[in-house]
């Protein structure tokens, strides 16, 4: 989730500061030029008899192991309290590559448009895949325009439902059930059918967030055959979707073809907004298709990284603890150490 | 300078009310072999002095015990030998039983033993000379008499001794007195060694030969004493400061002890296989008593 993390000290001065402090001390405290001071001290002569003592050796041992492990622990005390002290920090920084496109499938539901829809969508359902960040939207129109599902990055439900409008698109029968029913109130009067433009400006409105700056673009099925007047003309509509910026692509069905005055209004509305035109062959060739899917050119976003920052005092606690518990420890191994000499002394 | 023998002879006053100081006289003038034969006059009799001396029948009138003094065929030399090394200035062993008591510097004890010795040498009309050194450099005074020549010695063994000077080497003035010395005398070594060499022995031996040798060593503190508990000690020899958990230590100390009783055993085991009188002063009180036991012995010694 988090592209980069990296950990650092909020206040490296005063980490610095207090282990140079700590080194100091020591060496100020060790001195080893130094000669021990005569003042206030008596001497004593011939005490080089003690080194010669069994007692000695034990004894000198014993200081060196409990002297070095102080020194050790009260080290790493120290380190844990400088950690601590220049409070480590984990910067987590995310850049956020939303390629933010929404794209609404817009497709007409009209009977003899069931086999072009049905190969739009299995185009698709293929390059869903290779998406990311992008917004996809089903709407199918007739007379009136239906959500099938609104704009989502929720490609796993997108896959589903467009293999589910597949299934009933490709069925081939526009009178059986399974259409009747995916269609269902794509016509509220007979009389007014395919009306491509009032299926444009709706499926236009179906982009919502307004106000970001978001590449928008429709993929548009149809074969520009209305029955009956609608509220929207195609050029109309065309100018709508200028308006809110959105690039129409158009897919003309191959029946298309046999009225050039439909084409040409098909082509004139999609490339004044920018987009391309394809005309299926008759050969049903998908490739126009695909093609006019893939270019539908995501617009990324110059989103500024999230930078997260978070305290880490959990490594500081822990060594300085650690240090802390072996100091006790010393100490108390130490007291039962000259515990057990008094015994030993008494008996 | 401070006087050291007023200091002597006011500790050796207080021993007179013991009636001590006649004794050490006794017991000194009972170290020389040879006396002369001209006689003097008679004194009292104290304890030391030969029973061959006593004048039996003006003994019988006088009702008191009365010896015979002899003029001395010839005057003495009491040479004193005094190893100066840095050892000498640390602190000497506390006297035995008396634990709360401060420990006093082992150049007070020598300076203390010298002084007396020599005192009573300087009373006897003896002559006193002094060999004092160091591992760097030995030096003899010569003979002379009186207590102004005694205190100059004092005064050169006191300012010899010093915390930072060259260590001890009594092998070296051993060495140096079979060098110098050509006389016969008294040798009285004043030394803190805690155990004889085989050199030192050597030398020792062939000292005996030529000399009447007593032997005066001062024992050391012991840096485990817990009665010194709250003060700092130095190792004089290493410069170093013996550490608290060292000298807090039971079992160290116990360790100590006994290892300081075996080397003084066979020290003094040593030096009478050598037939050199040795005693161990361990403190002011005792010294003189320790003078007096040292003389005591030698005299029987010499009786053998």
């Amino acid at each position: 989730m988090w592209d980069d993390e990296s950990t650092a000290f909020r206040w490296p001065w005063l980490a610095l500061a207090l282990g140079a402090l700590v080194l100091l001390l020591l060496v100020v405290w060790l001195r080893p030029w130094r000669r021990p001071s005569t003042a206030g001290a008596a001497y004593v002569a011939h005490a080089a008899r003690l080194r010669s003592l069994p007692r000695y050796r034990t004894l000198v041992r014993r200081q060196v192991v409990l002297g070095s492990c102080l020194t050790l622990t009260s080290l790493v005390a120290c380190s844990g309290a400088v950690v601590l002290a220049g409070r480590l920090q984990q910067r987590q920084t995310m850049t956020q590559e939303d390629r933010t496109r929404d794209i609404v499938l817009c497709l007409d539901a009209s009977g003899s448009m069931a086999e072009v829809d049905a190969e739009v969508l299995r185009q698709f359902r293929t390059i869903i895949a290779g998406l990311r960040g992008e917004r996809v939207g089903l709407t199918i129109w007739s007379g009136a325009a239906i959500t099938v599902f609104p704009l989502t990055d929720d490609y796993e439900y997108v896959v589903e439902q467009l293999s589910e409008a597949e299934q009933a698109f490709a069925s081939g029968d526009v009178y059986s059930d399974e259409y009747a029913i995916y269609t269902a109130g794509t016509v509220l009067d007979w009389d007014v059918q395919s009306q491509m433009g009032d299926g444009l400006a709706s499926c236009v409105q179906r982009f919502d967030r307004g106000d970001e700056d978001r590449s928008r673009a429709i993929v548009l099925a149809s074969d520009n055959e209305p029955v009956g007047k609608g509220i929207f003309s195609v050029p109309e509509a065309a100018d709508f979707a200028r308006e809110k910026k959105v690039i129409v692509h158009g897919i003309a069905a191959p029946k298309t073809a046999e009225r050039p005055d439909a084409v040409q209004q098909f082509q004139t509305a999609v490339t004044s907004t920018g987009g391309t035109f394809s005309l299926l062959g008759a050969d049903g060739s998908s490739k126009a298709v695909i093609d006019a899917i893939a270019d539908l050119d995501a617009k990324p976003i110059e989103r500024p990284p999230l930078v997260q920052v978070l305290d880490r005092p959990q490594v500081g606690t822990v060594v300085a603890g650690i240090g802390l518990v072996g100091l006790a420890l010393l100490w108390v191994g130490q007291g039962v150490l000259v515990l057990r000499d008094r015994g030993k002394v008494r008996r | 300078m401070t006087a050291h023998l007023t200091r002597i002879k006011s500790r050796l006053s207080i021993h007179a009310h013991r009636k001590v100081r006649g004794m050490l006289e006794g017991e000194y003038a009972a170290i020389h072999a040879g006396r002369g034969i001209d006689f003097n006059d008679l004194r009292e009799y104290v304890r030391g002095d030969d029973v061959k001396d006593i004048d039996w029948k003006a003994s019988a009138r006088s009702r008191q015990l009365l010896v015979k003094r002899y003029v001395a065929e010839r005057k003495h030399t009491v040479q004193l030998c005094v190893s100066t090394g840095r050892s000498m200035a640390a602190l000497a062993a506390l006297p035995e039983g008396g634990a709360a008591r401060t420990p006093v510097s082992k150049r007070e004890l020598a300076v203390f033993v010298a002084g007396v010795t020599g005192f009573l040498a300087v009373q006897h009309g003896d002559v006193v000379g002094l060999v004092h050194g160091n591992a760097e450099r030995q030096h003899v005074a010569r003979p002379g008499s009186g207590e102004l020549h005694l205190e100059r010695l004092l005064a050169t063994v006191h300012d010899a001794i010093r915390p930072d000077g060259p260590p001890g080497d009594l092998t070296a003035l051993l060495r140096h007195v079979v060098r110098t010395i050509r006389r016969r005398t008294i040798l009285v070594v004043i030394t803190d060694e805690p155990a004889v060499t085989e050199e030192q022995a050597m030398l020792l031996r062939r000292l005996t030969a030529q000399h009447e040798v007593l032997l005066l060593s001062i024992g050391d503190l012991d840096p485990t004493t817990p009665a010194l508990a709250g003060r700092r000690l130095l190792d004089v020899d290493a410069g170093a400061e013996v550490p608290a958990w060292l000298r807090r230590d039971a079992e160290l100390h116990r360790q100590l002890g006994s290892l300081v009783a075996d080397q003084a055993l066979e020290m003094r085991r040593r030096l009478e296989q050598l037939g050199i009188v040795e005693e161990q002063v361990r403190d002011l009180d005792g010294a003189v008593t320790t003078i007096y036991r040292m003389l005591e012995r030698h005299r029987h010694a010499r009786r053998r």
